[in-house]
């Protein structure tokens, strides 16, 4: 009864109330929020709402919470110390570790309105007071000042226990700059600067977060001012030396770019060769005539050029028969040693070099064929050239008749070549160097490298078809053509010697100094008083045969006709027995057939390698291995 | 002290074995603190002194990490959680260990022994070895847009906590016997978070939070131990 009382009275004074306040709405409050809770140390922590609306009423905030196990409902006890719309919750009612269940209750005349739960753990809601007490000095390091930095943790933060870790960071700027710079400290609580600016104001803060939590507030600014550390002495000098440090370095970078031009002036190089006038830049474009245009000399005279044909002699025209070129398509090794006797001898003419041309004997020579065949040809050849050398023999012996392309050299007449190089004639010359020919083309191709050592010798096991064909070559207008047939033929013909002898010489291994048979020997006399002639090997050669047991006959000398004047076989005889002691080397006598310019009889033989060239020539014998030993091979 | 220990007055039937678990607590706590204290002693002043504050620096060092991550990782999830999921998700007096008894603020942490912090720090470690695992298995089929990264924290995790454990066990052998005790808090949650999609978020979602707060159990006491053992290097406490 006394509440119905109490509420009808109640029910009146609302609605004088109302009226008394007419015109205006009220409503209920608004939803509050509760928008954060803080712990500044792990011990105590403030939550914090906002209120919604309060419906035109005061409003009453409330905050109740509720902890982790537990039913019981608390209601805060201190709303002052965390400010307006606050809760603090003192150290008695703090637990951490344990989950509080949080709730803002607004209350007004008309109604109440309950705030959505929060759920909070003290662990994570810790956010440090700023760092107290900071103070900045300026140290001396050597008359260099740097600033340190001093702090405390804030007050209420426990860490000496260890409850509570917490990590600094400090910042700092120039008064009149914006951009600070910040520095990671970590738990220690001092801090040096250094990199100062002298006379500069520096303003520094310190701020902190524990371990797992929310950065502090940025502490009040402490302005420090930086003395002027530069002494006017120092100054002058650090001056002096950074602008030489600069200047020498610039020195230096130019020195370095120009080091290519300083080189060339002080060290030119050594200008390498260049044909004066001679234009690099119009060559390489291809105008070769122009470039070439700056060499002319006036009395060059480079306008024959066009008719090359006329002074250059590129190749000689040869005519060899028909026989002969068979003959000498046999022989394909010759040329090499035909170039040999030409680097072997030194005075090369027309006669030579027509011997020697390289591509002449090229043309001519064609494949080795078959020895047998081309001996059978050569016995065929023979046969005919003899018959044509007893023809020539007989008709005229110091001029034969080039017509058949014949030339034969009668190596007698042969002087060794150095000595006689002056002296002697061309004719000789010629000959010497047909005989140089000749030599070379005599290797023994079975056990020497055919083209680098001295000509072996020629076994005259074949000697049906052997005969040297020679020559008496004067100063002719067609020397050389003939006389490169001739080279031609001969060189066949010893290759073939060379081809057909290889299979029987194996004792030709032995000698020491192999050389090529030189010497020819006269065959007999046929019934047309032709001298038959055919190659002798020198004294030396073992295996020189005189198995056809020939008669030989030495020339005795040429008469004013001539005509070869030969000795009688007795003497012959006799001087071969003489020489035959005076071997050096073994066994068979050697056959030797001389042909003598003196008529005197050779009083002794002579050893063709070591004897002194004139005694060759005294004795009328001529050793072209003798003219081997001039040059060195 | 025991005021202390338990700030309710007001007791349930719930409450008292905790309340006389506390009590024994608080005796152990004393006792335990002497005995500690003695092994420190006794310890500094045999060759061994450095090696413990230099361990605890080393173990509150990686302990520290293992928090970072976890909570990184409860924050990341929690984020995506729907409305829904918040409601519905078990208290956080649901886990497991929350069975074992801890100190709630600064003065009872600082009463209780170390032998008696450690013990409560490498238990907490043991117990969630295995709930650890069965997150990083999870982790892979967990209906989240980042599940990737997600499982490459928690592997991250659960080698931090191997490496703890192993660490925390050296440690224990030094500070004496009554370190060693373990108290063992099975978790009962099973090999599979959930069977749908939300279950196994909300699962996940508590699994992290709660190991979110145990870790930060662990990383406290570590730190408070290893400035209640750096008395002679003031600096870093």
């Amino acid at each position: 009864m006394m509440k119905n009382d109490g509420g009808v009275r109640l029910f009146w004074l609302l609605l004088l109330f109302l009226l008394y306040t007419r015109g205006k709405s009220y409503s209920v409050p608004g939803k509050p929020t509760l928008t954060r809770c803080r712990s500044p140390e792990k011990e105590t922590f403030t939550c914090w709402w906002e209120p919604g609306s309060d419906g035109g009423l005061p409003t009453t905030y409330k905050l109740f919470y509720r902890k982790e196990g537990s039913e019981k409902e608390y209601q805060c006890t201190d709303y002052h110390t965390g400010g307006k719309n606050s809760c603090f919750f003192n150290k008695n009612d703090t637990s951490i570790w344990v989950n509080y269940n949080i709730t803002v209750v607004a209350t007004n005349a008309l109604g109440q309105a309950l705030s959505d739960p929060l759920n909070i753990d003290v662990y994570y809601i810790v956010e440090p007071n700023p760092p107290e007490n900071l103070k900045v000095t300026i140290q001396n390091d050597k008359g260099w000042p740097f600033l340190r930095a001093s702090w405390d943790p804030p007050t209420k933060a426990d860490t000496r226990s260890g409850w509570i870790t917490l990590i600094y960071e400090l910042r700092i700027k120039l008064e009149e700059e914006d951009e600070w710079e910040i520095h990671h400290v970590g738990q220690q609580k001092v801090f040096n600067i250094f990199g100062l600016q002298s006379e500069g104001t520096y303003v520094i803060q310190i701020r902190c977060k524990p371990d797992h939590g929310f950065w502090s507030e940025w502490s009040e600014d402490v302005q420090v001012v930086v003395p002027n550390y530069f002494p006017n002495k120092r100054s002058t000098w650090v001056l002096v030396m950074v602008f030489s440090g600069m200047v020498f370095l610039i020195l230096s970078w130019l020195l370095h770019i120009n080091s290519r031009n300083l080189k060339h002036c002080i060290l030119p190089p050594v200008p390498g060769p260049k044909i004066k006038g001679f234009d690099q830049k119009l060559h390489k474009s291809g105008k070769s005539v122009d470039a070439f245009k700056s060499l002319d000399v006036p009395d060059f005279p480079h306008h024959t050029f066009s008719k090359s044909e006329d002074l250059l002699v590129e190749y000689i025209e040869v005519y060899v028969p028909e026989e002969q070129e068979l003959m000498l398509e046999k022989s394909n090794n010759l040329h090499n040693g035909c170039l040999k006797s030409e680097n072997s001898v030194s005075d090369c003419d027309s006669g030579r070099g027509s011997c020697d041309s390289h591509t002449l004997l090229l043309d001519k020579s064609g494949q080795q064929t078959d020895t047998q065949e081309s001996q059978t040809d050569e016995q065929r050849h023979g046969e005919a050239l003899q018959g044509e050398n007893l023809a020539y023999t007989h008709q005229d012996m110091v001029s034969p008749d080039m017509s058949a392309g014949r030339v034969k050299t009668w190596p007698s007449v042969f002087s060794p070549l150095p000595q006689n190089r002056s002296t002697e004639d061309q004719t000789s010359s010629l000959e010497i160097a047909k005989q140089h020919c000749l030599s070379d083309s005599l290797l023994p191709s079975d056990f020497l490298t055919p083209y680098h050592s001295p000509p072996g010798h020629c076994t005259r096991e074949h000697l049906g078809s052997n005969y040297w064909e020679f020559d008496f070559g004067n100063k002719r207008p067609h020397l050389t053509q003939p006389q490169t047939e001739v080279c031609h033929q001969i060189q066949a013909h010893s290759e073939i010697n060379i081809n057909t002898g290889v299979k029987a010489e194996p004792a030709a291994q032995k000698f020491p100094t192999p050389r090529s048979n030189e010497y020819v020997e006269v065959q007999r006399i046929n019934e047309e008083d032709s001298v038959v002639l055919r190659p002798v090997a020198s004294n030396y050669d073992k295996l020189f045969e005189m198995q056809q047991g020939e008669d030989y006959s030495r020339v005795k000398g040429v008469d004013s006709d001539s005509v070869l004047l030969l000795l009688q076989k007795e003497a012959m005889e006799e001087e071969m027995n003489m020489c035959s002691c005076e071997q050096l080397t073994d066994t068979t006598d050697a056959h030797y057939t001389t042909f003598a310019t003196s008529p005197e009889k050779p009083t002794a033989c002579t050893h063709p390698t070591p004897q002194p060239l004139e005694e060759r020539v005294v004795n009328g014998y001529v050793d072209t291995a003798t003219m081997f030993t001039m040059p060195p091979y | 002290m025991m005021a202390k220990w338990s700030k309710n007055t007001k007791t349930s039937a719930s409450e008292r074995p905790r309340r006389n678990l506390k009590k024994e607590m608080a005796q152990m706590g004393t006792r335990g603190q002497l005995l500690a204290l003695l092994t420190v002693l006794c310890s500094a002043l045999m060759c061994k002194a450095v090696d413990i504050p230099d361990l605890l620096d080393r173990a509150s060092q990686r302990s520290d990490k293992l928090h970072s991550l976890s909570n990184m990782l409860a924050l990341e999830l929690e984020s995506d959680l729907p409305t829904i999921g918040r409601v519905t998700m078990p208290r956080p007096a649901m886990c497991h260990t929350s069975s074992l008894l801890t100190p709630n603020d600064k003065e009872q942490a600082l009463q209780v022994s170390e032998s008696t912090l450690m013990s409560l720090a490498r238990s907490l470690l043991k117990a969630w070895q295995y709930p650890v695992g069965v997150l990083s298995n999870s982790a892979n089929s967990l209906p989240h847009q980042s599940k990737g990264s997600i499982s490459n924290k928690l592997q991250e995790l659960q080698e931090h906590s191997r490496n703890l454990e192993d660490g925390l066990d050296v440690l224990s052998g030094k500070m004496g016997p009554a370190a060693q005790i373990l108290s063992t808090l099975p978790y009962r949650g099973g090999s599979d978070l959930g069977q749908d999609k939300m279950s196994k978020l909300i699962n996940f979602n508590f699994l992290l939070s709660c190991l979110r707060r145990d870790s930060h159990k662990i990383d406290s006491f570590l730190k408070v131990l290893r400035c209640r053992a750096a008395n002679m290097q003031p600096n870093l406490c």
